[in-house]
């Protein structure tokens, strides 16, 4: 990845970068299918709710446990039958993709912009700063982490806000780590040694000159973490201490469900349907993005 | 050598020290334990005279130093449930932890290695694109609901192995599994992508330009390079899972050390919390270090030999 | 390549030859709860868990049955001396696991232990009526309280643990809570912590003898695997098993049910704050809640719905009252009388350790949802919750207690105003409990509770919900009947044949 980002030499470049990316990326069948099939679970469940009044809440708890439509006993009225309240599995699981898709983007952009500032302002000036900053680094990569998002929770209470605050700050380093390797090769470019010689100061050279260049890699590791904090959540949940009821999540309904594993099976197997296709999208995009951004990868012969 | 070893230690004692700011002003943030540790009809004088005893009256700072005062001379304080030393407690039950660890990454080491070479060797072969689906899959299963499913597979229905607790290797199987499937789906992945890298590099095309076997090339020179990633990667994971396995260990009635930690941060046991948080970033640093150490054997041609 | 492909055929062979579990020793006993215990002390927690453990271990003075009576235990006789003072006889030649000796002394020594400022038993507010033992000789001693008190006997019966002088004194409260000596009917092997807890039959034991030889207690956290852990056979006696389940265990023929304790939940009200001030509001959420519709529909119709808050299986309940109606018109009407025509919102705690807590939280809201009150849920961890509770940060809240027989037990600790004052307090409730304790005669007394039930059914502070009857399951192999007030004391179970 840095090999990309060396090949490089100013804004100019890094647009075109992006040009050539995409159009690497539309080569890659992977790449195509999970972007397609990423944007298809976005677009349902972000736009789901302007078609519908169906409510993810709306409980009937004399039709419980009802199995999909498909089963004996199953109706159209709730295609994907209901959970242990009544309530309908279908609405749950596209409702649940909006707070479970919002927490994952969320804390991978707290993690990513914590990550990106500290890693920009500990390769771009090294010295104290960078030392300072690489030392907290090292403290927090070694905090056992499952410990530290667990008591957080434990201490402010399980909300979304906090979810995204702990999740997010609890992987920053990865990010930061991987933006100030980039930096440190970037900043001895020609470049910017020249912007630095005809005095254009520090957080301008930071923003367009740097900034551009060290995105790629940091957007290849942040799709696929958008994944593992989805999984994450779930084992929260499992914990009691994921994203607080009643509003669903593809992890809560799937903790929650577990204990009906032999009499429900769609309590577990749809959410975690979701769950799978959604991670399987990223992971095809991500692997998609990483190797058209990596031009090493790219000469290999087939 | 010796000089990079003796920085690294030194590096070991200044996370220790961040650890233990962060963890410590942490969980005092949480409130105290007192009314916890108190039966319900306690009077506010036992309270307050409670609180005084075990010094949480003092300013953080002060409690703090005295913590690190303590620990400087290997005290990591008394656990407030247990009553007993919370060192003691982690040490009990540490073994059960590095067990389970250590299972699950054998396991996941010894087929993802493989898995992973082939996929990469033929890359874009139907092999390589069900495998790496199937490694997809084993991603986006989270621990518990796996964890279930394998009881009831294998030892509900099929009967094979028991459902949970410590210490038959049978007992072992399951836990060890749940966890190694999702580590294996990880090394697999990552398995292949470095091997790709490798077999693009030159030495690896002249090699088979020299018209070496195929055998060869792969396990003398492509795996060797591969290897590197590959233990970092691992030994991450590894310092990880020490701490971090407390769903598996909930399924599986397993008795390690995530357990204990997660219980003691429920019901506020300060001592213990610390501690614990103290002892899994040192064997974190210090796995890492070992680590550092075996890619010296990995590749000869890095050393640690002071200034370059 | 090669050597990675055979380290892997033989770590496959490996797995694959690894045998069925060993069948299990037939005189081994095997009982899987939610949690391992704390301490093995019974003196130092009162867990449920934990308690299970320690009351193999250790003995009261009487045993309590279901009906809160007493039956003889360490005492063989005893009798009332006057309205204050009882005396006791002990059995003959009754020892403690290492030969001491059980005399008037080791009681005496007892109770000043479980009383000790040091200790900081949680037992001890359960006694705190009691003077003090005098010993009269070897074998009897009295035993007074400060006045009468009605369920003396059955509270001694219940948290009387009698342990050894000369051990305790050696070793310290610690390391008793390791490795206790008791005189219970099984003695410990060996606390493996974080797995097992092992015990052997006490040969000497003076009561009925065990008839398994070996007793373990395991904790399994997780329900699906402690469920698991039955249906195998690894384990003879499951606690914690949620209703849904029930039919699954009957259906694989390899186990049966038996009673446990009940938990009687129950949804307080913060009455000293707006809007449940007002007793129109409390009486309102209480028409505003269908408990027979969660009862059907989340117990199967097993639990059993609570009239006030003397669960109906208590002594002292008043037989003449009906479980308030589900009316949410009613509930409306009243909610406008008290100036709410609109409703309003209210927060909701529970702690998430409660079994099967999230699904019943979520219904009762949706109930009161309808009726206009609009409420947020609030999960707490067990310690959290506690906390909140005692600091008066509730406002609605979910909580349990187990329905004991003897009413005073929970009655008064839950609504004295010595006890706990945190949400609610009435003169005329402290009047009435102090007074259910010191009549001694069982018709008066049940006249005294009968009356408070009826006053609190009125005042509304809690919203009634229900007694949801708990089991154990046991495998076909053993034969064992719950105590349905009792823990697990596995001296009365046996092989069937």
């Amino acid at each position: 990845m840095i090999a990309a980002a060396n090949r490089l030499s100013g804004r100019g470049d890094a647009l075109r970068l992006w040009g050539e990316t995409l159009r690497a990326l539309g080569r890659s069948p992977g790449a195509v299918i999970g972007g397609v099939l990423l944007f298809a679970i976005l677009g349902t469940s972000l736009a789901f709710p302007g078609f519908t009044d169906a409510d993810p809440l709306s409980q009937d708890l004399l039709a419980r446990l009802s199995p999909p439509f498909w089963q004996e006993g199953g109706s159209l009225a709730h295609p994907l039958g209901t959970d242990n309240l009544g309530r309908d599995v279908l609405v749950r699981i596209l409702y649940g993709g909006r707070v479970s898709l919002f927490v994952g983007f969320a804390a991978v952009l707290v993690a990513c912009g914590a990550g990106i500032l500290l890693g920009l302002l500990s390769g771009y000036y090294g010295g104290r700063i960078d030392s300072l900053i690489m030392r907290v680094a090292d403290v927090f990569m070694a905090y056992p982490f499952m410990l530290l998002t667990i008591s957080v929770i434990a201490v402010l209470g399980n909300s979304i806000f906090n979810l995204i605050l702990v999740l997010g700050l609890s992987d920053w380093v990865t990010y930061a780590r991987t933006v100030r390797g980039s930096v440190l090769s970037i900043k001895e470019k020609e470049f910017v040694t020249a912007a630095r010689s005809v005095g254009t100061r520090d957080p301008v050279i930071l923003r367009r000159h740097i900034f551009p260049n060290v995105l790629s890699p940091v957007l290849v590791l942040g799709t696929v973490r958008i994944a593992n904090i989805i999984i994450w959540e779930s084992g929260l949940s499992f914990l009691g201490m994921g994203v607080p009821p009643p509003m669903p999540t593809w992890g809560r309904m799937l903790a929650e469900g577990r204990v009906y594993i032999t009499d429900a099976w769609w309590l577990v197997t749809l959410p975690g349907l979701a769950i799978m296709l959604t991670i399987l999208a990223i992971n095809l995009l991500g692997d998609g993005l990483r190797d058209a951004l990596d031009p090493r990868l790219r000469n290999i012969p087939r | 050598m010796a000089r990079y070893i003796l920085k690294r230690l030194w590096h070991t004692v200044y996370v220790a020290v961040g650890i233990s700011i962060i963890s410590f002003f942490f969980i005092h943030l949480s409130g105290d334990p007192v009314m916890l540790m108190l039966p319900p009809d306690a009077s506010k004088a036992e309270v307050e005279a409670l609180r005084e005893q075990l010094g949480f009256n003092d300013p953080l700072v002060v409690q703090y130093l005295r913590f690190a005062g303590h620990a400087l001379r290997g005290d990591l304080g008394v656990s407030l449930v247990h009553r007993t030393p919370a060192l003691d407690l982690i040490l009990e039950r540490l073994p059960a932890s590095l067990e389970l660890a250590g299972a699950a990454m054998l396991f996941a080491l010894a087929a993802a290695v493989p898995l992973g070479i082939l996929a990469a060797v033929r890359r874009g072969s139907l092999f390589d694109l069900g495998s790496m689906l199937a490694a997809l899959f084993g991603l986006s299963m989270p621990h518990f609901w796996l964890g279930i499913m394998l009881v009831l597979l294998f030892s509900v229905h099929l009967g094979w192995f028991p459902t949970s607790g410590r210490g038959s290797f049978s007992q072992l199987v399951l836990p060890a599994l749940a966890l190694g499937l999702s580590l294996l789906a990880m090394f697999a992945r990552l398995t292949r992508s470095v091997m790709l890298e490798v077999l693009g590099q030159d030495y690896v095309r002249t090699a088979r330009a020299k018209g070496l076997r195929e055998r060869i090339v792969i396990g003398k020179h492509a795996l060797k390079n591969a290897l590197i990633p590959l233990v970092t990667v691992a030994g991450m994971q590894f310092g990880f899972l020490i701490g971090g396995t407390v769903i598996i260990e909930t399924v599986f009635a397993w008795p390690g050390v995530g357990r204990l930690v997660v219980q003691a941060i429920f019901s506020r046991d300060y001592p213990l919390v610390q501690a614990a948080v103290l002892v899994l970033a040192v064997i974190f640093v210090l796995i890492n270090l070992l680590v550092d150490l075996l890619y010296v054997f990995l590749d000869p041609q890095i050393s640690y030999g002071g200034e370059r | 390549m090669r050597k990675t492909a055979i380290a892997m055929a033989v770590l496959w062979a490996v797995v694959l030859a690894v045998q069925p579990a060993a069948a299990k020793d037939p005189n081994t006993l095997v009982v899987v709860q939610e949690a391992e215990p704390v301490g093995l002390d019974i003196m130092q927690s009162s867990i449920q868990t934990t308690m299970s453990v320690g009351y193999n271990l250790h003995d009261t003075i009487l045993k309590p049955q279901e009906d809160a009576t007493v039956k003889p235990g360490l005492v063989e006789k005893w009798e009332k001396v006057n309205d204050l003072t009882w005396k006791f006889t002990l059995v003959k030649g009754a020892t403690f696991h290492n030969g001491e000796p059980i005399d008037a002394a080791a009681v005496k020594f007892s109770f000043e232990r479980l009383m000790s400022d040091a200790l900081k038993s949680p037992h001890r507010g359960k006694l705190n009526l009691f003077k003090g033992v005098e010993v009269i000789d070897e074998r009897t001693f009295t035993m007074s309280t400060t006045e009468p008190y009605a369920p003396g006997l059955y509270m001694l019966a219940q948290y009387f643990f009698i342990v050894p002088p000369k051990y305790v004194r050696q070793v310290g409260d610690a390391e008793y809570n390791l490795k206790p000596v008791g005189c219970g009917p099984y003695k410990l092997e060996k606390w493996v912590k974080g797995q097992e807890v092992v015990m052997t039959a006490y040969e000497n034991y003076y009561g009925p003898k065990p008839a398994y030889k070996r007793l373990i207690f395991r904790g399994v956290p997780e329900e699906a695997s402690r469920i698991a852990a039955l249906l195998t056979g690894e384990a003879d006696v499951v606690s914690g098993i949620p209703v849904h389940q029930r039919q699954k265990i009957l259906a694989s023929g390899k186990a049966y049910l038996t009673d446990q304790m009940g938990s009687m939940n129950y949804l307080g009200l913060n009455t000293y704050e707006k809007p449940f001030d007002d007793v129109r509001v409390r009486q309102a959420v209480n028409h505003g809640v269908n408990r027979e519709l969660i009862n059907q529909a989340l117990f199967q119709g097993k639990a059993i719905l609570c009239r006030g808050p003397i669960s109906p299986r208590t002594f002292g309940a008043d037989p003449a009252l009906k479980p308030y109606p589900y009316d949410p018109e009613k509930a409306k009407k009243l909610l406008a009388e008290a100036g709410y025509p609109n409703g309003f919102e209210a927060r909701l705690a529970y702690g998430t350790y409660m079994s099967q807590i999230q699904e019943q939280a979520e219904a009762i809201a949706a109930d009161l949802g309808k009726i206009g009150i609009r409420v947020k849920l609030e999960p707490y961890e067990r310690a959290v919750m506690w906390e909140r509770y005692k600091n008066r940060q509730h406002q609605m809240f979910i909580y349990f207690w187990d329905d004991a027989p003897e009413p005073d037990r929970y009655m008064y600790s839950l609504f004295h105003s010595k006890s706990r004052d945190y949400y609610y307090k009435n003169e005329k409730v402290d009047r009435l409990l102090e007074q259910g304790r010191t009549t001694l005669d069982p018709v008066e007394r049940a006249k005294v509770y009968n009356e408070l039930d009826r006053f609190l059914y009125a005042e509304a502070p809690w919203v009634y919900l229900y007694v949801i009857p708990e089991v154990y399951a046991v495998s076909n192999a053993v034969e064992y009947k719950g105590l349905r007030d009792g823990y697990l004391i596995m001296n009365t179970a046996k092989p069937r044949k």
